[in-house]
């Protein structure tokens, strides 16, 4: 029954002789191991084009939507992370396997007559590989693929005469914009494959058409492409699938934050395998030769040589040359791989923007994940209006010169300053407080009882007075007298309990988020009390801290009004910290003795809100680890011997 | 070496249709390979491998496509119902019908859209209770308007009419008006906004 279907199928089709063809393929010297690249390159593409269809049916290519419909196949769609991952790293395979490919078909002579044709076609083939590889990079529009195409558009525009028309129409526009992407995804999806499968049926006629070129001497009987060989290619795609299905699994392909032109992206580079050329064109004289000349002209050259191989190689030395040549070039791109692998490895700048990467990609899966989903506008926003992933840039901004926040510019690096003397870097000495702990019980608690070693960043200002100045000085001035009385009095073990109660009445005035339910009511009842007056547990009277901050229990205002000694009503609020951060010079706060700028003019209310909400935590809640501590190597300098105050 | 292999083999060598053998005797009609020794083993092994190689990639792709059905994708919690901007004392006392845009959080993927016209209905006051009609039509999906004159519903379209209890007064509709389930709390009104299928008798939920 089946025998004679086939047979019917086959008289109209003639489908028996084509299987014969395709399987009975002669191997002389029987099946080998080393057969099995080219076969592994058309299985990946075979595995591209699957999970690339796959992919499709759920990819949005606009620049409000591109990003946001692969974080949704990544992070929510069912499999989606393995479908997205196996089209990651099996890309990555293929220029692998097509290099293998490649090396192995110069040292083998497949190159030659009469197979030259054949040659060419591959090397158009690797062509269409690298340029999907190129337009499939800039797809899911993060900050990576987006900063890391510019680069390769930039280059297109260094095309001799035509570049700058080139790069234009590439982009579908002077910048990229929705075009630029529907353009990488026809080129990606549509015309790339179609050729790719185009010029593949042609090599692989060519192939038949020539056979095998064998590698000698041959071990064992001929025999027929199936089964033995057949086998042979089908564990090594095996291994392909396994070890892409590993990575898909186990690793997970990138997905950094969404791109953002108004925010560069020092983290950026080209994938991998096209590290080799990114180190190329930093040396400093190919740069000072132009992007053309290192970007164009030698990749150029090189695929002029290997593309007259079959030619050279009729010379009499040709073919050893032309593996040399190849063995070279091998060389130049692992070496200079390795060399940007290490040279980042230890930028300090290059890891801490990779950092602040990182930190930026998991937040966003945070705030996208939230029920009010992505907005319209793009899951950018979402960054942008993010007080924690905003505060630390604008703290290192604004406030870094003089600050630290945890020993950092709050964007994870610790500053430095270039010492003439010795002629080499160090960590810079901050001129102010480290803010980390702003407004905390710990925080509060320095300020009454340490309050010299709390503000003593601010001696190594440049217009710090020094000691015969009272009235600025750290160790003698009006409130230094007030917290060294504090501290003594507080030192009774019995009295331990009201320093936290004073501490604790001071945060249940602030209002911050977070703080519901976590203040210790009864706590702050006692502290009101000793706000009031009323002596501490071994009935030492204290000046209570309203003798100067007569304001403290009211609402806080912006008044500008007062008399030197900061107004601590609300201390700690994003109310107060916004008008003291505004103006601190007021005679609200500071008058006369404040050195810190006013930022009003400075900075635009938008900042100044997303600063001040990320100081006080008024943010959604996260679980992103933040960046390091860095205080120990801060006051590990030299600058301060103490230890910061307020950990005590 | 590459004369040799230039004579490719099997040119003239294909076996008479009539034969009309299953892939495994070409080897022995082939004169190019000295002993057509089949390799079981060899041969199903090869066959798994390859058909594994395939089914793997495959079979992920698959699921992935069939996410809709495979993950409880927005399919929400809660019992359905939306709090409706209306009290009930807002409905006319004599039950005439009053035309309700029905609003909710429309999700669409990675974008939520908050408090977004999703359908309309036709609410009315009975007494303590709210009759709530989809103004979907029954038959093919028009939008059902109120005639205050001839006091009914009446679907342009196909002249499909309904009294107001929401029963056929013609042929042209399979069944009665759609109701919407509608509770009262605290005085406001509460809906449970559905879709239903066309064209058949029976009232079936999308």
């Amino acid at each position: 029954m089946i025998r004679s279907l086939l047979a019917w199928l086959d008289n109209r089709t003639g489908c028996n002789d084509l299987i014969h063809e395709a399987l009975y393929e002669k191997v002389p010297g029987g099946a080998r191991w080393r057969y099995v690249w080219g076969s592994t390159l058309v299985f990946t593409f075979v595995l591209q084009m699957i999970t690339g269809i796959f992919l499709w049916t759920a990819y949005s290519p606009s620049a409000q939507t591109a990003w946001e419909s692969v974080y949704y196949i990544q992070e929510v769609m069912f499999l989606g992370k393995i479908v997205r991952g196996m089209h990651h790293f099996a890309a990555q395979a293929m220029v692998v396997l097509l290099a293998i490919h490649l090396i192995q078909v110069i040292i083998d002579g497949a190159y030659k007559a009469p197979r030259e044709i054949n040659f060419w076609l591959g090397l158009i083939l690797m062509k269409i590989i690298l340029g999907l590889s190129l337009t499939g990079y800039l797809l899911p529009w993060d900050q990576k693929g987006y900063y890391a195409t510019q680069v390769s558009t930039k280059i297109m525009g260094a095309t001799p005469v035509v570049g700058a028309q080139l790069q234009e129409v590439v982009q579908g526009g002077a910048q990229y914009n929705h075009h630029t992407l529907t353009r990488f995804f026809a080129m990606h999806a549509g015309i790339l494959p179609g050729l790719l499968i185009g010029f593949l049926a042609l090599h692989l006629y060519v192939f038949r058409r020539h056979g095998l070129t064998v590698h000698q001497p041959k071990k064992k009987p001929d025999t027929t492409f199936w089964p033995d060989q057949v086998l042979k290619d089908g564990v090594a795609c095996l291994g392909v699938l396994a070890v892409v299905l590993l990575f898909a699994i186990f690793k997970g392909a990138e997905l950094s934050p969404p791109a953002d032109a108004a925010k560069a992206y020092a983290a950026a580079r080209p994938e991998w395998y096209f590290l080799f050329l990114f180190r190329f064109l930093k040396f400093e004289s190919v740069e000072h030769l132009g992007l053309a000349f290192g970007a164009i002209y030698v990749p150029g050259a090189l695929m002029g040589i290997l593309f007259m191989m079959p030619l050279t190689a009729k010379l009499k030395i040709g073919h050893r040359f032309n593996i040399a040549f190849t063995w070279l070039v091998t060389l130049g791109i692992v070496v200079l791989t390795t060399m940007a692998f290490y040279e980042d490895a230890n930028n300090e700048d290059h890891q801490a923007a990779i950092a602040e990467a990182e930190r930026d990609a998991h937040r966003i899966k945070e705030l996208a994940s939230r029920p009010s989903m992505i907005p319209v506008e793009g899951a950018v926003s979402l960054l942008r209006e993010d007080p924690f992933t905003q505060g630390p840039v604008l703290f290192a901004k604004y406030c870094a010169s003089c600050h630290r926040y945890d020993g950092h510019n709050g964007r994870g690096i610790v500053l430095k300053q270039m010492d003439k003397e010795a002629k080499q870097q160090s960590i810079a000495t901050p001129e102010a407080t480290d803010l980390k702990n702003f407004g905390s019980r710990d925080w509060m608690k320095a300020i009454i009882v340490d309050y010299g070693n709390h503000f003593a960043p601010l001696k190594d200002a440049q217009w710090y007075p020094g000691a015969d100045d009272a009235e600025f000085n750290l160790d003698d001035s009006e409130m230094a007298d007030a917290s060294a009385g504090y501290a003594e009095a507080f030192k009774a073990p019995e009295n331990a309990g009201d320093l936290n109660a004073l501490v604790e009445a001071l945060v249940a005035m602030r209002n911050w988020k977070g703080d519901e339910g976590t203040v210790d009511v009864a706590l702050a009842e006692r502290g009101k009390q000793i706000l009031d007056g009323e002596p501490l547990i071994d009935g030492t009277e204290i000046s209570s801290c309203i003798d100067c901050h007569d304001t403290i229990g009211s609402d806080f205002e912006v008044t500008g009004e007062g008399y030197g000694y900061p107004d601590l009503a609300e201390y700690g609020s994003a109310k107060w910290l916004k008008a003291f951060i505004s103006d601190p010079g007021s005679d609200q706060f500071y008058g006369a003795k404040n050195h810190m700028p006013a930022y009003a003019d400075k900075m635009n209310a938008k900042d100044l809100d997303l600063l001040v909400r990320w100081m006080t935590g008024d943010y959604h809640e996260t679980h992103v680890e933040d960046y390091p501590s860095r205080i120990t190597e801060v006051f590990g300098a030299g600058a301060k011997p103490t230890a910061p105050s307020a950990d005590e | 070496m590459s004369e040799n292999e230039n004579a490719t083999p099997d040119a003239d060598e294909t076996p008479p249709v009539e034969a009309s053998c299953s892939t495994d005797c070409f080897s022995e009609n082939d004169p190019s390979i000295g002993t057509p020794r089949r390799n079981f083993v060899a041969e199903m092994m090869a066959a798994g491998v390859g058909a594994l190689v395939g089914i793997v990639p495959a079979t992920i792709g698959g699921l992935f496509f069939l996410d809709p059905l495979l993950r409880n994708g927005g399919k929400g919690e809660g019992d359905g119902f939306i709090e409706t901007d209306l009290v009930l004392d807002a409905l006319p006392a004599d039950g005439t019908p009053v035309r309700y845009t029905v609003r909710d959080d429309l999700i669409n993927a990675w974008n939520m859209f908050p408090d977004q016209p999703i359908g309309a209905a036709w609410l009315r006051r009975i007494q303590d209770q709210v009759l709530a009609f989809s103004t979907v039509c029954p038959h093919l999906g028009c939008d059902v308007e109120h005639r205050a004159g001839e006091g009914d519903f009446y679907c342009p379209c196909h002249t499909s009419a309904f009294d107001l209890d929401g029963k056929p007064l013609n042929a042209i509709p399979p069944r009665a008006m759609d109701t919407l389930e509608a509770t009262v709390k605290d005085g406001r009104i509460w809906l449970k906004y559905e879709t239903f299928r066309g064209a058949t008798s029976e009232k079936v939920p999308v």
